[in-house]
């Protein structure tokens, strides 16, 4: 019948994306997943070292000290991991969006290699003693660079992607992966160039590295999230987006509040009172774009329970939506006065940080991986219980930090503020949380090698060999 | 850019002075240390305002050994951080806020701490800096900034000391001239000369 030999066609161009995009993809995902490994890692040592500086204290390991194993920690996570998954989803997701075939892969492999290099330089040079202590840039001056470079070689490529689209249609997961190409560059440009390069007050300058945190959460991690949810939970359901005019709403609520974040970190700071005053109204402006998108996805979910079930990619994916809301609710109640004063300069802030790359970014970027590899190598996963044991570990995991972190911040701020109690009382304080943080750290490492060991025994074709996922939920229908 | 050094007249003696004072304020070298150790990650340099709690001082804050009060105690403006290459506010407080450490304890206290924190402070989780300090052999003299709180075990007592390298002497020159208290004027007459000065200047 002609509307199958269509839809044998479809399978077939499907299919043809899929091997012309593989060894792209495959290099950035893989390469973030060994990154994923040396992070947790030094995720689990800085942690110990927060409470427990005897650990590991020997006095040739004076490199794993918390003020180089965190900053080392961070840069692996965010540069090492999110970055590169997130690229790596996002080439598969424009392939298959764009429904065009990967061209010149060879440009995408070079800036992979170059972008690896800048992290290898930026993770030793922190562990080494050359770090500049700024969040999320502690990497060595010389990095960002190399970083930038290699940044802009995937920006091309996804631009000429688009241009060569042989899907007229403009999907709403386009929005989001064009937004954070173009969106990325401009923060980590403007913030490095008036961090390093231009003269400026200090004051400013730690201004705009609390700028560049918040919207590289906002408006760099939050789209590529975003459009990965776009994508998977409408194809696993094998129904289209509930609405694609909210979609577009929270695209550009995103847009326009998304840049103006980050400053509320620093209420009460040295700095002009207007600063993280606007930044704190932003971040509670930005729950009506999250409600938005929030309403969309469940609207699209609604009465397909028995899905979430059956799919770790959508399993993961929601999780991931969820800790996103989670996110964004505690960050608007962190930027009003009577509760910012105690959830800033706490261990809330390191949590808030976990919370947006590791609860939100990484759970999307794993339900993407599980939906995304299988049709790549045409092998299945070969562990369906380490999936699921990934999945339970890491949301215990990240729930017990979440509420560690949260609590554990509050309570300490709130003996620094007894400043009639000696300082013994402030810093014991924190201590019995950041103990139990590390105890959830351990469940971190634990899944997270579980992850590594699926994915490397299905790199390794180990899996059973099925074109047909059974339990990735494939039922992909159209587009 | 700096910030203009204002110049205002104490209300009661007619003194003139400016605000920011110092010039340089900082000892350099000492930041980079500082941020190459990661310090930043675990103290603050960020005195907030009183309605978002009291932070400035609490009784172990004083000179080793006394109650004594440092000159001045208020929150920190943007001037104090003038001549910085970044201001390192701070993300968490595992530590103490350091804004104003400087006054707190002599050079000596400084390198012994950072050698081994908990022999100054029992509950102290911070770690050990000894790879700023270097082992060598006793010539001559014992030197003057040898620490007294070494892990040196049998024959190397007597024999050996241990000293404070470049990178130690850097890292507590700075936090000596950490003291973010510049005075400033309050008053509402200076500033509207401040605003004249500003509108002249467009």
């Amino acid at each position: 019948m002609p509307q199958e030999k269509v839809a044998q066609e479809d399978i077939q161009h499907r299919i043809d994306i899929d091997r012309s995009a593989r060894f792209p993809v495959l290099f950035f995902i893989t390469s973030a997943a060994v990154w994923l490994a040396v992070a947790v890692v030094l995720g689990f040592v800085q942690q110990m070292k927060l409470h427990s500086p005897g650990f590991l204290d020997h006095p040739s390991l004076y490199f794993l000290n918390y003020g180089r194993s965190n900053p080392a920690f961070m840069g692996a996570l965010v540069y090492g991991w999110a970055i590169q998954a997130g690229i790596g989803v996002c080439i598969w997701l424009m392939a298959r969006l764009c429904s065009a075939e990967v061209k010149n892969p060879i440009t995408l492999i070079v800036a992979g290699h170059f972008w690896n290099l800048g992290v290898l330089i930026g993770v030793l040079g922190i562990l080494t003693g050359h770090g500049t202590s700024i969040e999320w840039l502690a990497f060595p001056k010389a990095v960002w660079p190399i970083l930038c470079g290699a940044f802009s070689l995937i920006v091309i490529w996804l631009i000429t992607m688009f241009h060569r689209r042989q899907d007229k249609e403009v999907y709403i997961s386009v929005w989001y992966i064009l937004g954070a190409c173009f969106w990325f560059p401009w923060i980590f440009i403007t913030t490095n160039l008036f961090i390093h390069i231009f003269p400026g007050s200090a004051v400013a300058k730690a201004a705009t590295n609390a700028w560049f945190m918040g919207s590289m959460i906002y408006l760099v991690f939050a789209p590529i999230g975003l459009a990965s949810a776009y994508y998977i939970i409408p194809k696993i359901i094998g129904r289209p987006v509930h609405s694609a005019q909210l979609g577009y709403y929270g695209f550009w609520g995103l847009a326009v509040f998304g840049g103006w974040t980050g400053i509320q970190k620093f209420m009460g700071g040295p700095l002009p009172a207007w600063m993280p005053a606007v930044s704190g109204a932003a971040v509670i402006f930005m729950l009506i774009p999250v409600l938005i998108v929030t309403i969309n996805q469940l609207m699209t979910l609604r009465g397909n329970q028995s899905a979430f079930n059956s799919s770790p990619a959508l399993r993961f994916t929601i999780a991931g939506i969820s800790f996103f809301v989670i996110y964004c609710i505690f960050s608007a109640l962190s930027s009003f006065l009577a509760v910012g004063k105690f959830t800033q300069l706490s261990l809330t802030s390191i949590g808030t940080q976990m919370l947006a790359v590791f609860g939100f970014f990484s759970m999307t970027m794993f339900g993407a991986i599980y939906f995304i590899i299988p049709r790549l190598t045409g092998s299945e996963w070969p562990s369906l219980k380490k999936i699921n044991s990934h999945f339970i570990i890491s949301i215990y995991a990240m729930g017990t930090l979440l509420i560690l972190n949260y609590f554990g911040g509050v309570w300490q701020s709130s003996a620094y503020a007894k400043f009639d109690a000696p300082l013994e009382n402030a810093i014991s304080a924190g201590k019995p949380y950041a103990i139990g943080a590390s105890v959830a750290w351990v469940f971190i490492l634990f899944s997270t090698f579980g992850f590594l060991l699926n994915l490397i025994s299905i790199l390794l074709r180990s899996g059973r060999r099925e074109i047909v996922s059974k339990f990735v939920g494939h039922q992909e229908s159209s587009g | 850019m700096k910030a203009k050094p204002v110049e205002w007249a104490d209300a009661e003696t007619g003194k003139l002075f400016t605000y920011p004072a110092g010039k340089p304020n900082i000892f350099k070298q000492g930041q980079i240390i500082y941020a190459q150790e990661g310090c930043a990650h675990c103290h603050t340099q960020m005195i907030r305002p009183t309605y978002m709690g009291y932070e400035s001082w609490r009784p172990d804050f004083g000179k080793e050994g006394t109650v004594e009060l440092p000159i001045r105690i208020r929150e920190t403006r943007s001037g104090d951080y003038d001549g910085e290459q970044f201001a390192y506010l701070g993300v968490q407080r595992i530590g103490p806020d350091l804004s104003n450490v400087g006054y707190r304890h002599d050079e000596q206290w400084h390198h012994e701490h950072l050698f081994n924190p908990q022999s100054k402070r029992s509950f102290s989780i911070m770690p050990s800096f000894r790879h700023l300090y270097a082992k060598r052999k006793i010539k001559g003299q014992v030197s003057d900034s040898a620490l007294s709180n070494t892990d040196l075990e049998g024959e190397e007592v007597g024999n050996y000391e241990v000293v404070p390298t470049e990178r130690a002497k850097a890292l507590v020159g700075y936090l000596m001239t950490l003291k973010k208290d510049d005075p400033f004027s309050n008053s509402t007459e200076d500033k509207s000369e401040n605003n004249k000065s500003d509108v002249k200047a467009k």
